[in-house]
């Protein structure tokens, strides 16, 4: 048998596979039919997976910069140095980088090396910003921090609530599940301000003016409370918080409404009054790199709960994490703020705990992000390891060339090596065993299907080589014996072993003496959940005389989050190249009302001016946005992304951050 | 005709997988599901199992494939070609009629035209083919409806129709009759050679109560593609569906696209591989110089259903190119599969819609 099952490591959907090997090599890929949550679908990322993995551009040598160039060295030369030099700055100036592809095992050890033998708290993962705020929203409300729905759920629900997320691009088979959902007769509804496809096959499309999705959610919860739709339970007993919230959508004055969001006061209500009704109701948002800011989770989270929606069998939001691992990273506390399973770094009992599983004296401050770090002034950083890289760090290249030591751990060639002082290959998922947990909680086990080069080594067995440079000896020897670490650190993960993975098609946490088979409707576990925390200020970014724009930016299919693995591939960088032959400036898309208004046709040069910068691209005039809103796809990164770094701070809230701008014929 | 105790059907895989290397339907251990794959051994092929959830174009058309590898002596100028490395025999064994039909429909693709490919006759040419009837419809099945089951009609090597307790072979070549005389098959009473038919008609008459999922009857739609009497907006509701995957083209029996990439392997050397494409990508349609005919996806997706019910292609194929597997069904995000696709041209036509 040639085709061996696997897990896709492209978007935290986590579809099953069939991996083609043979002759050493992966060979092709088929959707895997009995898997629960792909059965037998994948994207046209997810059929080209091969593609990547079979790639002759990979990192196979340990390299060392000696004068100015990187040369080969032997691999324990490599590690010995990396460690040596690492241990020479103090805990606070060394930082580490985990990958959101990389495996639980990987990085949790990563994470312990941070802490348990460097000493620091620096520790953080690349494209997650967002998925931060859910963290955040549903351990203050009381939940579990994950999603607390299923895809299985999507099945049954009977109302479906799309926020924002381009689904059907950015976790495509997440979206084939709303879809066939709405065939079936669940109502379907998308708010967002771009016309999506999702939005083209929803039976509702309510498309907001950008950055105004918290004032609609809010909208919905304030007729849920006026026509006394309020699920009795959400505001007795089981919940705390109630007066606060309803203090806070006192602050919202629905006569506005049209005016913030430019939705139809009606159209808000039938969505709020449909969302109340007996059926189970499910909620998407994409939770990582373009997810939503806090604000707007929460009010999402407080409309569930009002609507008796949360902690219910069933239903709940459904956080789509838009890479592979970002969940079980955060699980194994891949962040500053966080050990493995959500204790707090900074915590004393929590230092305690893992000090004495690590046998090590952990410091008691959280960390820093390293986006933090790089951006503060004097410098605070002066040794970096960075594992896989995308393109996130690069808007920093002149604080990252003035490190003193860069480390990059990565399989693929990367051009983030230039700032590399000591690279280190590392084995790419189908060279090695590793555990991936997916946007619903499920983890994965994802044998090990062809074997690396001789230099090459899973990155949990690199952290563990440095370690033992450090004079540290992990007991570790095989990368289930790191399960049964991770299953005695982190309780949610308590019952899991490599035995019980391989029998099927993963364990959704919690996994633990209660639910030894995991737990699919995490609503049943019992505890009271509370209201976030919400503000009662109701204002959405308006357009102006001078910037009479509302520029938002997204991602799309074959190119979606890192410019450096999709260049891998074959078919999905050739549909990229497509529409980048199309638009070689790159292109900012506008309705054809303003299209006319500009002066201009499609493909013709613009200039997009805002209050701190502006770029020339082409005009795509299109039908998927309003009048008075411009969208750019961010991953034209060549082209876009300077102009948007510009905007770093502004556009920190994922999707429903807005740049006012202004739109010039040239 | 002649008989095959089922316990004996060992001996027949076991007698190819002396010269082959043998494929066929094998249960996978860890999903259940039944994969057409290399066999580990004699005794794994079982034929009782349903349809593949791959085709088996696979083995004669890899997903991924060096075709050829090049080296070019800058100093002297010389180019050395080096054609992909032989094919070993292959043979397949239980293969539905469905998909034998599909692979006759490659065979018209890259052999059966103005040009023929070197590499897939490497591939083909070499095989031992043994089909297997379907004596009931599987849930997804509609050969029914594209004349390519419930029995195949050509192109097998041997053919074989379970009638309970042992095999009808069927011989469709001289080599099949040669491995029937190899294995000392006994000829079968022409009372019994009478049941395949039997079969098949008791087959056909279960469609309705077992291959419940599609129906497809394609007559009218294969009508009004061939001519284009198709109002727009019938594609632009199945455009809207289509995530651009590709997997309809990947799963499809006789789907035959492909794309070509070269890549250095060193100083001066290099590999041309080819790789299935499908007709549903943007990059697939655009032409060189940038003019892209079909840009849109509902355009893209009607290229592929004239490929699969125009009479023009048809005319290629010598049969239609849908071959009633299900599979495009099963694979795909949205909901187009072409049973799907065949009734939404099949309801616009019949309302009688004055059309532009």
């Amino acid at each position: 048998m040639i085709y061996k099952t696997g897990i896709c490591n492209f978007c935290g959907t986590g579809c099953g596979h069939l991996m083609k090997v043979g002759e050493g090599t992966v060979k092709g890929v088929f959707a895997s039919p009995g898997h629960p949550v792909g059965a037998g679908r994948l994207c046209v990322r997810g059929w080209h997976i091969h593609e990547l993995l079979a790639t002759r551009e990979r990192i196979t040598r340990a390299q060392v910069r000696k004068d100015g160039a990187l040369r080969d060295v032997p691999l324990d030369e490599a590690i010995a140095l990396a460690a040596d030099r690492l241990a020479a700055f103090p805990p606070e100036a060394v930082a580490f980088r985990a990958s959101p592809r990389a495996s639980n095992e990987d990085n949790y050890l990563l994470g312990k090396l941070a802490r348990a033998v460097f000493g620091t708290n620096n520790i953080d993962l690349a494209s997650d910003a967002g998925h931060g705020h859910t963290v955040d929203v549903l351990l203050e409300s009381g939940g579990l921090p994950a999603a607390l729905a299923s895809v299985a759920d999507i099945r049954e629900a009977g109302s479906l609530l799309v926020l924002g997320i381009d689904i059907t691009r950015q976790n495509p088979i997440l979206g084939s599940e709303l879809h066939k959902a709405a065939r079936r007769g669940a109502r379907l509804v998308t708010l967002s301000s771009r016309r999506t496809q999702i939005a083209k096959l929803s039976g509702t499309h309510l498309q907001n003016r950008p950055g105004s999705m918290r004032i609609v959610l809010a909208a919905m919860a304030k007729v849920l409370l006026e026509e006394g739709l309020v699920d009795r339970a959400s505001t007795g007993e089981r919940t705390a918080g109630f007066d606060g919230f309803a203090r806070a959508l006192d602050g919202l004055d629905m006569g506005r409404l049209a005016g913030l969001t430019g939705l139809d006061l009606e159209a808000v209500r039938s969505t709020a009054r449909a969302l109340a009704g007996p059926e189970a109701a499910v909620a998407v948002f994409a939770s990582g790199i373009s997810g939503l800011d806090r604000e707007t989770i929460a009010m999402a989270h407080n409309l569930f709960l009002l609507a008796g929606k949360a902690g219910r069998k069933g239903s709940g939001l459904l956080a789509a994490t838009g890479i592979s691992n970002i969940a079980g990273s955060w699980d194994m506390g891949a962040t500053p703020r966080f050990l493995p399973g959500y204790f707090k770094a900074g915590d004393a009992a929590a230092a305690d705990r893992f000090g004495r599983l690590w046998s090590a004296g952990l410091n008691g401050k959280p960390g820093r992000t390293v986006e933090e770090l790089l951006s503060s002034s004097p410098a605070a950083l002066k040794a970096l390891v960075v594992a896989e890289h995308d393109e996130g760090l690069i808007r920093h290249a002149e604080a990252l060339a003035a490190l003193d030591l860069v480390v990059f751990v990565g399989a693929y060639d990367n051009p983030f090596t230039r700032f590399a002082h000591i690279v280190l290959p590392a084995a790419t998922y189908a060279e090695a065993d590793g555990t991936y947990t997916n946007t619903e909680r499920r983890i994965q086990l994802n044998r090990k299907k062809v074997e690396p080069g001789p230099d090459i080594l899973p990155a949990w067995r690199i952290w563990t080589a440095i370690a033992a440079k450090r004079g540290v000896a992990w007991p570790a020897k095989t990368a289930s014996d790191v399960m049964k670490e991770i299953a005695a650190a982190v309780p949610a993960y308590s019952a899991v072993t490599y035995e019980k993975l391989e029998k099927g098609f993963g364990l959704q946490w919690p996994c633990d003496e209660g639910h030894p088979k995991g737990c699919p409707h995490p609503g049943e576990l019992p505890g009271r959940l509370s209201f976030a925390a919400v503000s009662d200020r109701f204002t959405a970014p308006a357009p102006t005389d001078e910037y009479p724009f509302l520029l938002t930016a997204g991602t799309d299919n074959t190119f979606w989050h890192t410019n450096v693995i999709m260049k891998k591939t074959h078919i999905p960088r050739r549909e990229y190249n497509a529409l980048l032959l199309l638009y070689p400036q790159g292109l900012v898309e506008i309705s054809a009302e303003d299209a006319a208004r500009i002066g201009v046709r499609d493909k013709r040069p613009v200039k997009v001016v805002s209050a701190s910068g502006s770029m020339q691209v082409a005009a795509k005039v299109s039908t998927d946005v309003r009048p008075g809103t411009a969208y750019v796809p961010y991953f034209i990164g060549d082209m876009i992304t300077g102009f948007l770094d510009a905007h770093g701070s502004l556009l920190e809230g994922g999707e429903e951050s807005v740049v006012p701008v202004r739109i010039e014929k040239v | 005709m002649h008989i095959l105790p089922k316990a004996d059907l060992r001996r027949l895989t076991g007698a190819l997988a002396e010269r082959h290397a043998l494929y066929g339907p094998v249960r996978h251990e860890v999903s259940g599901e039944v994969i057409f794959d290399l066999a580990a051994g004699p005794s794994e092929i079982d034929l009782d199992i349903p349809i593949p959830y791959n085709p088996p174009k696979g083995v004669v058309f890899p997903q991924a494939e060096r075709i050829m590898s090049f080296s070019c002596d800058r100093a002297s100028k010389a180019v050395t070609v080096e054609p992909a490395p032989l094919a070993a025999p292959k043979a397949l064994v239980g293969l539905r009629p469905c998909d034998l039909n599909g692979l006759l429909c490659l065979d018209r693709f890259m052999l059966g035209q103005e040009y023929v490919d070197e590499v897939f006759l490497e591939h083909r040419k070499k095989m031992f083919i043994v089909s297997n009837t379907c004596v009931h419809p599987f849930p997804q099945c509609f050969c029914a409806c594209t004349d390519s089951g419930p029995a195949a009609v050509e192109g097998f090597d041997l053919d074989l129709t379970d009638i309970g307790g042992e095999y009808l072979v069927l011989t469709g070549s001289a080599k099949g009759g040669e491995l029937v005389r190899g294995l000392g098959l006994a000829e079968a009473p022409a009372a019994k050679a009478a049941l395949r038919a039997k079969a098949v008609e008791a087959s056909v008459a279960l469609f309705d109560a077992q291959a419940k999922d599609n129906k497809a009857w394609i007559s009218r739609a294969v009508n009004r593609i061939t001519t284009g009497f198709i109002p727009h907006e019938v594609w632009e509701y199945i455009g809207d569906q289509c995530f651009e995957c590709g997997a309809c083209a990947f799963v499809c029996p006789s789907c035959s696209c492909f794309n070509i990439e070269d890549f250095k392997e060193g100083e001066g050397r290099s590999a041309r591989e080819r790789a299935w494409d499908s007709c549903s990508f943007e990059g697939y349609a655009r032409m060189a110089g940038d003019h892209n005919p079909r840009k849109a996806v509902e355009d893209r997706r009607n290229k592929r259903f004239f490929c699969k019910l125009s009479f023009s292609q048809s005319r290629k194929y010598l049969r239609p190119g849908c071959v009633g597997c299900g599979r495009c069904v099963r694979v795909c995000p949205g909901d187009i599969g072409l049973p799907n696709v065949v009734t939404a041209i099949r309801r616009e036509t019949t309302k009688q819609v004055p059309h532009e």
